[in-house]
């Protein structure tokens, strides 16, 4: 762990830092334990990065996709802290702070966040990635099951959010 | 508000409460720290109890080989075996955490991977433990006979030979159970929660 971080592997990190971050913020709602988690996948992209091989058909975003939720699900951590005691609705409150023109009043997102919570950690990943913008091709490349179970389970999971929301 | 909604908002400038970017120090110090996660973990442990066994293989032969009193060096030469077997335990255990702590590849392919990595882990530790329980009892038998100021009989040998195979058979049993204990506080909940995940994802849906 001794070795100096490569400058290409600072730059990279310093570009996909904030979805690195998107990631912690989804899976851990304690801000403690969403520090450790953004540490612990930093420390395995920086041991993964001298085997990284950049191909002309697969983006590094998909690389770091993959490692980080990997770290994330996997939570191989040892877990010490209380459970979260920052509540989703805070959360969601900060996060439309910048958002003061959204249609959606900050009682919404923070029940969407409540429900997507409530998700499992696998179920969290389809999240992730369709917030992500990440199309079911790659979606399928990064949860390594095909396209057509990404679609489905993809509805299946926007299904349970509806019920969920429904049933709040 | 559905998760359409959430997308378009999702990506925006994260709040100010967020964190500067790393600089190159931040991250050296962030790389120091020695990870929490539990394969790392097993690794640090594994290095350092290989590193015992080397120290403790050449004391062993040593021992073995010098000891004036026999059960000593029976003693030793029993040592420098189980330093020898220690020594491609961990090898292997070294191996097998080196290849599960590469987060790389699929979601699906690393969570196969960690599972499996586990099973035989677990498998590893438990066969190793037991095997130390008869040899412990082999151990303690010739000890028993080579400083004994009696003499020794036959019917003596049997005697001593029947307790210790009673006595390894009790110590065998419960070291089988408490080690699957111990196992299961340990790993299973990791393991409980892997597969769980890994049916999750391959649960392929109808139709």
């Amino acid at each position: 762990m001794s070795a100096a971080p490569s400058a290409d592997f600072l730059a990279a990190l310093h570009d996909y830092q904030p979805l690195v971050r998107r990631v912690c913020r989804l899976y851990c709602q304690d801000a403690d334990d969403r520090q450790d988690l953004f540490q612990e996948i930093v420390v395995q992209l920086w041991r993964a990065w001298p085997r990284y091989v950049p191909q002309p058909d697969a983006k590094l975003s998909t690389w770091l996709y993959r490692i980080a939720l990997n770290v994330a699900i996997s939570n191989l951590r040892q877990r010490t802290r209380r459970p979260a005691v920052v509540s989703v609705e805070d959360e969601a409150w900060h996060l439309t702070q910048p958002m003061e023109a959204s249609a959606y009043e900050p009682e919404e997102t923070a029940a969407l966040y409540r429900a997507i919570d409530r998700l499992s950690d696998v179920d969290k990943a389809f999240v992730l990635l369709y917030l992500e913008d990440r199309p079911y091709e790659e979606m399928a490349e990064i949860l390594g099951i095909t396209q057509n179970n990404v679609r489905v389970k993809m509805h299946r999971v926007q299904e349970k959010l509806r019920r969920q929301l429904v049933h709040k | 508000m559905e998760l359409d909604d959430l997308r378009r908002q999702w990506r925006q400038p994260e709040p100010a409460a967020t964190p500067a970017p790393l600089s190159a120090a931040d991250l050296r110090q962030l790389l120091a720290r020695q990870s929490d996660n539990i394969v790392a973990k097993l690794r640090r442990n594994a290095k350092v109890e290989m590193a015992i066994n080397y120290a403790l293989l050449p004391l062993a032969l040593g021992m073995a080989g010098l000891a004036p009193v026999l059960w000593v060096r029976l003693f030793g030469g029993s040592l420098a075996l189980t330093a020898l077997v220690c020594v491609v335990y961990f090898h292997r255990k070294l191996g097998l955490l080196r290849h599960m702590s590469d987060p790389a590849g699929n979601l699906r392919a690393y969570l196969l991977r960690l599972t499996t990595g586990l099973r035989a882990l677990i498998r590893f530790y438990y066969r190793f433990t037991l095997a130390m329980v008869p040899l412990a009892c082999l151990l303690i038998g010739v000890m028993a006979l080579t400083t004994t100021k009696k003499a020794v009989t036959p019917t003596k040998i049997w005697v001593i030979g029947a307790l210790l195979a009673v006595l390894c058979a009790v110590i065998y049993l419960l070291t089988a159970h408490n080690t699957k204990r111990y196992l299961h506080w340990l790993y299973g909940q990791h393991l409980d929660r892997l597969e769980a995940q890994l049916r999750e994802l391959d649960d392929v849906p109808a139709g």
